[in-house]
């Protein structure tokens, strides 16, 4: 589907990639289909492309001139770091004001958690970047501004392609405390809108469980508070909050791609920006597989871990 | 027609309207709103330039005589904001409009005739959720050629099954309710029961969900301007004049005002789409946008 639809657009990827002197060159608009394959049919080209799919080729990337799947490769370990730890932070804050908000419900510090948590998601990700950089980058030079890493400092040898991970397993703590250095900006303003999100879904998971009757008989018990909070509230809100991380992860995708061009993140977000712009087809056909493919794999996981919170799901 | 009333949990949410008014949130979200709109509506008589001349001095910092500093082309950064208005809020209630008027037309005939038309409107819905909303923009965007008008367009691509997916649960939920299943019963025909039961239903919650789409409207479409994919200079449009702040770092004010307006409108949106959500059934809406 994702190919039909790419593929419906009105634009002239021949005309976007060769530029303006050589389009108006019948003959290398001529040459340059036919290395796509642009020149057969809409349904061939599609045969072609599942086929190749088939045995993992993703086809060729107008505009890297690379095949697909090694663009991919490269840039999605990059995404996964940034995307990763930006869902973690907002996890931890978002789920700690939610339950806050909920067990404070409807006094001045809900209130205030909710304009926080709506603030999070009404703040453009672009803006919040810059503002960000200004201030952290430009005027305290608390953290270095873009990449990676400092551009005196090698990657650790490749694991995951992580350079947090690499670099702790390889020992080189220098490597690590860089990379940490470069990563916490863009993972802090990327988890600004989810945390809203997690925020507000958290509460709101709490709310219905603070009513049911074993949590007044937990307290009536005489539990500790903090026992009553994580063995008998949260654990019961977990389902619907786990439904919401899962959908966090295509608003990751969304921040990214704002993101990794703001801070020259050398990954999916600033490769998919670039195809776009360049109506690279198949490497945006591959990307949008990949999302695909993350989606349903988190789906996935989120499904398996309610099994693990709710036993009743187990036996059912 | 008092059955309907008795039977009908929503009508009942429009008396509790008045109360969520009340809370300090909501008048706040209120006030910004109006704020914004009275400005967008007579930026021409308030702003004190013209937000496309270039008469001052450059990248002066905020002062007496430029509330909010000048930028690279020594134009007024504070006009540029108030003119800003001019294009985000109108074009981002003019594409909630449209993104809804497809997505509830369709929606609606998918849940009101079933079968294989609700399973097309809804598969295609599904496809575009299951790409990153941005993404898919910026694909239109670049196939169409830059530009505001494209930009719009790729917005209502991208979040009409949004309405679409909560006008069909709701017309879904309530053809299955008592009371239009009494309205067959005395006989009135199935499109009265559209229009008199059905409608009223649907009204509350997707007023709810357009206040929150205009906020999310106006940060996909400045992002956009942002990329350069939407807006293009000279005009003030927030989004790009972000991305103009971007390239001059010394001097913030370019930047930062613009999406200061940025936040507040789509803040005040948000928090009155919020409490009108309270006021209505909250689940009726988060259940049938699916998130």
């Amino acid at each position: 589907m994702a190919f039909v639809l790419t593929h419906l657009v009105p634009g002239d990827p021949a005309v976007a990639n060769l530029g303006d002197r050589a389009s108006s060159d019948p003959v290398a608009v001529k040459l340059y289909r036919e290395h796509f394959g642009l020149d057969k049919p809409l349904p061939v080209q599609y045969v072609v492309y599942l086929g190749n799919l088939l045995h993992g080729d993703l086809g060729e990337s107008e505009q890297s001139r690379r095949p697909v799947l090694t663009d991919l490769a490269e840039y999605i370990p990059a995404t996964a770091e940034l995307a990763i730890t930006s869902i973690v932070l907002a996890c931890l804050l978002g789920l700690t004001l939610g339950v806050i908000a909920a067990l404070n419900r409807n006094n001045v510090i809900d209130q205030i958690i909710r304009v926080v948590s709506l603030g999070g998601m009404s703040t453009p990700q672009f803006w919040l970047a810059l503002v960000a950089l200004y201030l952290f980058f430009y005027k305290l030079s608390w953290v270095p501004g873009s990449g990676r890493l400092d551009a005196a400092v090698l990657p650790p040898p490749h694991l995951t392609g992580l350079f947090t991970i690499d670099s702790l397993a390889a020992g080189q703590y220098d490597v690590f405390v860089n990379a940490v250095q470069h990563l916490i900006l863009p993972a802090c303003v990327l988890a600004a809108f989810n945390m809203g999100l997690f925020t507000r879904f958290t509460r709101s998971a709490v709310l219905e469980v603070l009513e049911n009757d074993y949590v007044r008989t937990a307290r009536a018990k005489g539990l500790p508070e903090r026992t009553v909070v994580f063995r008998h509230i949260l654990r019961a809100a977990s389902p619907p909050i786990l439904t919401v991380v899962g959908l966090a992860f295509g608003n990751v995708m969304t921040g990214t791609v704002l993101i990794e061009n703001i801070f020259s993140w050398p990954g999916i977000g600033q490769y998919s920006y670039r195809s776009a712009t360049a109506l690279d087809l198949p490497a945006i056909v591959g990307v949008m597989l990949f999302v695909a493919i993350v989606y349903i794999l988190v789906n996935m996981v989120v499904d398996i871990l309610y099994g693990v919170v709710d036993p009743r799901i187990r036996v059912a | 027609m008092s059955v309907a009333a008795i039977s009908n949990p929503l009508a009942s949410s429009w008396r509790r309207i008045p109360g969520a008014w009340r809370q300090p949130v909501t008048i706040a979200g209120l006030v910004i709103a109006a704020f914004w709109l009275v400005i967008a509506l007579a930026a021409p008589l308030i702003a004190p330039a013209d937000p496309l001349a270039q008469g001052a001095a450059l990248y002066q910092a905020p002062s007496a005589a430029h509330l909010m500093g000048t930028d690279e082309l020594g134009r007024d950064v504070f006009s540029r904001v108030l003119w800003g208005a001019r294009i985000s809020i109108p074009l981002a209630m003019l594409l909630v409009a449209l993104a809804f008027t497809i997505g509830g037309t369709l929606g609606g005939l998918a849940g009101y005739l079933g079968g294989w038309v609700d399973e097309l409107v809804m598969r295609a819905a599904d496809f575009v959720f299951a790409v990153p909303t941005i993404l898919l923009a910026m694909a239109v965007v670049a196939a169409l050629g830059p530009g505001l008008f494209h930009a719009v367009l790729a917005v209502v691509l991208v979040s009409w099954p949004g309405h679409a997916r909560v006008v069909r649960g709701l017309v879904r939920t309530t053809m299955q309710s008592e009371y239009v299943a009494v309205g067959r019963l005395l006989g009135s025909p199935t499109h009265r029961a559209l229009v008199v039961d059905v409608l009223p239903n649907v009204a509350g919650p997707v007023i709810v969900l357009a206040a929150l789409e205009i906020g999310n409207a106006i940060l996909l479409l400045s992002a956009l301007s942002f990329l350069g994919l939407g807006a293009r200079p000279p005009t003030a449009e927030w989004g790009s004049m972000v991305s103009t702040g971007a390239q001059h770092f010394e001097a913030w004010w370019i930047g930062v005002f613009p999406g200061i307006a940025i936040v507040s409108v789509v803040l005040a949106f948000n928090l009155l789409g919020d409490s009108l959500r309270d006021a209505f059934d909250p689940k009726a809406i988060i259940k049938a946008r699916g998130a």
